[in-house]
């Protein structure tokens, strides 16, 4: 078994290697590319340049705190407004299409052309959704909303139903047997069995979405990728670099919110782990009561 | 004396799934009966059960079951179908809404059922614990207070007794008794004689494919000899 997994892994290896090869026809581009990183990186973009969290000149700032008036906070919020406002409803959009896309819940007949919808909504990144909302719409956060939404249907939608199918059969068998309608199966079996997957995924979903706003601002639909597209236009390479850092700080602390908040769903969260603390305490007042004895 | 109208008929019913468990089955069960299911591993019997569920399609055949469409049948499957993530309450009460649905009112009377389901098990102190912290005895206890609280005409209940402490049988079987005042009529898959001839007033034995009706009297004459040879018999179901 570990024996064929090994030749199964050399082969793909050399598919992938014989593909890239009829891919490149001129590997000579790659002779100096890391002195032109190096020399990118070390003339253009380092140090970044964290003027982006100084207030901007215009218009004038009436906060009491700059940073609140700066590119990298305005633009970071809006990013996250964004995200936020086009996971929520883009969650609520798929919760409704893929209780009817899964087919443990619902006939093929039903299921299929569920699962069309979602792929056809799947099927184009946010960045063209952005580009035809910017048309239709303009320029601003509404076509990045839209746009957003609109993508996070059809991604959300189908890892949820993909969820629902690999749900345990025991306890939906139980409410269709007893005559349960699809609405009361859902919202009462589906949801608390699959509950914690889906907070699981819908926080992966708003990360996404907040690294995606990046991109689709680029295109026009607002957020901090307004600025990025900025700062690129002008060649001031160390300023997206700023943001660019922003961006990571901010993402890592939504993965760290999405940690904690689905402790309090998942079976783990039923056990407390002793913290070293207690058990530090714990040794000491054993070792107390031991020596007054 | 059997009524006219049947909870359940079987007509000429073959079972299975790739091949044939059992066929030519012809029964019915009436408004009262309590069926106990008998027969070796893997001879048919959860098949069966789940046939008369509607979740497995019948080989051949037909499955005429005249209960309420929204809550006339009750079902606790060997894996007790709990909602693992949710509280003992929410449990029972998706029983009690099976057939007194939302849209239709009736929540004093839910809320009665549901308490009452509760107390009637001995779990009433356990209504806001999250059913996958509970003990194995306490789950069964759980998925027959829903049934308690659903009140169905006809419960299929598949090994719900099995590996169950004395005190826990005893609970569990005096609510099944509450809950056969109310009406209900049981089809139970069933290892144990002794619990048998607790509930049981007639006996289903699958054996050689066919499916064989008793009367408990008939069962307690002749049952004891049969037993004998369908102990022997073969795999998991």
């Amino acid at each position: 078994m570990r024996k064929s997994f090994i030749v199964v892994i050399f082969l793909l290896l050399i598919l992938a290697w014989m593909t890239l090869y009829n891919l490149v026809d001129d590997w000579g581009r790659l002779e100096g590319g890391w002195e032109n990183l190096t020399t990118f990186v070390s003339e253009s973009m380092w140090p970044p340049n964290w003027s982006v969290i100084e207030a901007q000149s215009y218009p004038v700032c009436e906060k009491d705190i700059e940073f609140f008036c700066s590119v990298g906070y305005l633009g970071m919020i809006e990013t996250l407004k964004i995200a936020f406002v086009s996971t929520i409803l883009g969650f609520i959009g798929a919760l409704c299409l893929s209780s009817f896309a899964a087919r443990n819940l619902m006939p093929m007949y039903v299921a299929l052309p569920f699962r069309l919808i979602l792929s056809a909504t799947r099927s184009l990144p946010s960045l063209i959704w952005a580009i035809l909302f910017v048309i239709v719409i303009g320029f601003g956060p509404l076509a990045g909303v839209l746009a957003m939404t609109f993508y996070t249907v059809g991604y959300l939608g189908k890892l949820q139903y993909e969820t629902f199918e690999g749900m345990p059969s025991d306890a939906l068998e139980v409410s269709k047997a007893m005559g349960l309608s699809h609405a009361t199966t859902f919202t009462s079996v589906v949801i608390p069995e699959t509950g914690n997957h889906l907070l699981s995924q819908l926080m992966f979903m708003f990360e996404y979405n907040v690294r995606h706003g990046t991109v689709i601002g680029i295109v026009g639909a607002g957020g901090i990728g307004y600025y990025i597209n900025t700062y690129l236009k002008f060649l001031q390479y160390d300023k997206v670099l700023a943001l660019l850092i922003i961006i990571f700080v901010v993402v890592v602390l939504i993965d760290l919110l999405s940690l904690m908040v689905r402790s309090f769903v998942n079976d783990e969260g039923d056990v407390r782990r002793p913290t070293w603390l207690k058990a530090m305490l714990k040794v000491y007042r054993n070792r107390r009561s031991a020596t007054e004895e | 004396m059997k009524q006219d109208k049947a909870l359940l008929v079987l007509e000429n019913l073959s079972i299975g799934y790739s091949g044939v468990l059992a066929s030519e089955i012809n029964a019915r069960v009436d408004p009262g009966e309590v069926i106990a299911v008998l027969g070796p591993s893997g001879i048919g019997k959860t098949t069966l059960v789940r046939t008369i569920a509607g979740l497995v399609e019948p080989i051949k055949g037909d499955v005429e079951l005249n209960v309420e469409k929204q809550g006339g049948l009750g079902y606790i499957p060997q894996k007790l179908g709990l909602v693992r993530h949710a509280s003992v309450y929410h449990n029972v009460n998706l029983g009690a809404r099976a057939s007194l649905p939302l849209l239709k009112g009736g929540s004093e009377e839910r809320r009665k059922r549901v308490n009452s389901a509760l107390v009637a098990l001995g779990i009433e102190e356990k209504t806001t614990e999250p059913v996958r912290r509970l003990s194995g005895g306490q789950l069964r206890r759980v998925a027959t207070a829903r049934a308690l609280a659903q009140r169905p005409s006809l419960l299929l209940a598949d090994e719900f007794l099995s590996e169950l402490d004395h005190y826990t049988v005893d609970v569990v079987i005096a609510a099944v008794k509450e809950l056969l005042d109310t009406g209900t009529s049981i089809i139970m898959v069933e290892h144990h004689e002794e619990n048998v001839a607790l509930l049981a007033t007639r006996v289903w034995l699958i054996q050689d494919e066919k499916l064989l009706d008793f009367s408990i009297d008939e069962w307690e004459r002749i049952g004891p000899g049969i037993q004998l040879d369908h102990r022997l018999g073969g795999e998991e179901e």
